[in-house]
């Protein structure tokens, strides 16, 4: 963790991407696919740095809670070892998936500040993901904070997890929660459910949930759609100015 | 289609600039890696790096050809199968005019008749297509480069010795093919080598090296085992096999294999069920190193040369979704 800056922290932006391995665009092949995709998220991290943070935090799903070394990368080579030897010897090793992709997001935006890389574990109870997103807000005066995570991936037949009839009205109300900016709600999105319907980005909307506070964001969906089968969403959070309350409300 | 290689590419090359080539500049024959720039093949205006897989498709202006015989007979069948063949990923046509297997003489104004105007219309039609022609007359081979052909398909492994002076006079390519001295048209009989891919070897590197010699640009030579030519099927699938020794001379091979007799006999297969055959061998070349592939079957040949390039690391695969959304 940075510094232990203190006074009034604050998450001035933030984003919500998903993070499926298509995100990276070589694994694709020659086919782009989710150009539309990956302009929504570009566009996200590029509003993240626009807001000039102190630092940008990635915040992903992962096995564990762990920070990461923030000179990481994703490995693509994990998914694709025929691009081994495309990528950089970092010397570092691999990313899990979510951070990774968030790293990628950074670096494509241009971003080269100071950042730090937050695994929040699959399994931790909704306190635990708030209370760390509380720390990583106090962490700086000024953070900005990409959040990692994708909705159920079972809203089709041919979804990775098959259909399951309780996908669409569960993300439909993850994606009503975030427009409202109503991250209380994102706190409350019950942990089984979203395990039984492989929603893998709920510890991480709910360490959103912590750092955002009690003040409503106004937010922008920049993309909300799941061409195969995964609830993909694009966010944008921006701060309520000096805890104006409601100001983000609809 | 989008390779991970790129595309052919321009070249500095002007086919319009015919001339002796610089004979004092090539200096003593070494090792081909000495002679050509390792990997680059230039054919026509178009330049190929070392992982880009070609199909050269068959169009015979005969009536008489071993398979399908006479179905680019007449000129407008002719150009229409050049229409498909381009729009199944061919690279290179190969217009030939006298079939390899023995028959009614076809004479040079005969076999010009057939292919030259032919050559004119598909140049016109496409400009930076990659015309070969199918020839051993040096007669032949000059009208077919002053029509626009971009390589000489010595399928008769330098019968006639001017065709290689014809290739380097034009500024084109020229394959060189073994036989085992062979007369054109005529068909192997008793043929017996006491290893025959070195005397497949020694042939097509001393061809190889006469053509630099006499001018051809190295970077526009390619080598060919030409498979049932001067060889029964045993020979045929000893060159198959050992294929690496051709390639590993740095020279591009070339490899003529569609439908063949060797094909057949091995399984049983008449003329017109020898695909699964052709294809297996195909890609069997291409995973040794061979880069052109001669072929009737375009597309389902450009898709197999694609899978064995994908499979290789030297091309990208179209859409990859599985496991990854």
């Amino acid at each position: 963790m940075h510094g232990p800056a203190r006074g009034p922290a604050v998450i001035i932006r933030a984003a919500l991407c998903p993070c499926p391995p298509l995100l990276a665009r070589e694994l694709t092949g020659r086919d782009p696919i989710v150009s539309g995709l990956r302009e929504a998220c570009a566009e996200a991290a590029a509003r993240l740095v626009a807001a000039d943070p102190d630092i940008l935090i990635v915040v992903g799903p992962a096995p564990e809670t762990a920070g990461w070394d923030s000179a990481s990368r994703l490995d693509l080579s994990a998914f694709a070892p025929a691009l081994g030897a495309t990528l950089e010897a970092s010397g570092t090793p691999g990313l899990p998936l979510s951070l990774g992709l968030g790293v990628l997001l950074l670096d494509q935006a241009g971003y080269s500040g100071p950042r730090f890389l937050q695994a929040v574990g699959e399994q931790e109870p909704v306190g635990r993901c708030t209370e760390l997103g509380d720390k990583l807000a106090a962490s700086a005066a000024r953070a900005a904070l990409l959040v990692m995570g994708d909705g159920s991936a079972r809203r089709s037949p041919t979804a990775p997890g098959h259909l399951d009839e309780r996908a669409a009205p569960f993300d439909a109300r993850v994606e009503r929660a975030i427009r409202a900016g109503d991250l209380a709600a994102l706190a409350a999105v019950d942990a089984t459910l979203a395990r039984d319907l492989m929603a893998t980005g709920r510890p991480a909307w709910q360490v959103l949930a912590g750092a955002m506070g009690a003040e409503r964001p106004m937010t922008e969906i920049l993309y909300a759609d799941d061409p195969f089968g995964v609830a993909y969403l694009v966010a944008d959070f921006e701060a309520a100015p000096n805890g104006a309350g409601q100001a983000g409300a609809s | 289609m989008d390779r991970v290689e790129g595309e052919g590419t321009l070249g500095m090359d002007d086919r319009a600039t015919c001339g002796p080539g610089p004979l004092d500049s090539l200096g003593p024959l070494g090792p081909p890696g000495a002679q050509r720039e390792p990997g680059i093949l230039r054919l026509g205006r178009q330049e190929f790096p070392a992982g880009r897989l070609l199909v050269m498709a068959i169009i015979n202006r005969t009536p008489d050809s071993f398979y399908r015989p006479g179905i680019t007979w007449h000129e407008t069948a002719a150009m229409e199968r050049v229409h498909t063949v381009v729009a199944e990923g061919a690279d290179i046509v190969d217009i030939g005019g006298v079939p390899a297997k023995p028959g009614t003489e076809v004479t040079v104004d005969e076999e010009s008749d057939r292919t030259i105007p032919f050559v004119e219309a598909v140049r016109e039609a496409y400009p930076d297509l990659v015309i070969s022609v199918d020839t051993w007359r040096h007669e032949v081979g000059r009208a077919a480069c002053a029509a626009g052909a971009d390589l000489l398909n010595d399928t008769w492994s330098g019968w006639d010795p001017k065709l290689a002076e014809v290739a380097a006079e034009c500024g084109v390519g020229l394959v060189c093919s073994h036989t085992g001295g062979q007369h054109p048209r005529t068909r192997v009989f008793r043929r017996a080598y006491a290893d025959v891919m070195a005397d497949v070897l020694d042939r097509t590197l001393t061809l190889a090296q006469r053509a630099v010699q006499a001018g051809v640009d190295p970077s526009r030579i390619l080598i060919d085992p030409a498979h049932d030519f001067g060889k029964n099927t045993w020979h045929s699938l000893e060159i198959s096999r050992r294929l690496a020794d051709m390639t590993a001379t740095g020279w591009p091979v070339l490899v003529s294999v569609s439908n063949k007799d060797f094909v057949g006999e091995t399984l049983g297969a008449g003329v017109d069920d020898r695909l699964a055959g052709t294809l297996a061998v195909t890609s069997v070349a291409a995973w040794l190193g061979a880069r052109v592939f001669r072929a009737h079957h375009v597309e389902q040949t450009r898709q197999a040369l694609d899978m064995v390039a994908a499979v290789k690391g030297d091309f990208r695969p179209a859409r990859v979704l599985k496991g990854l959304v």
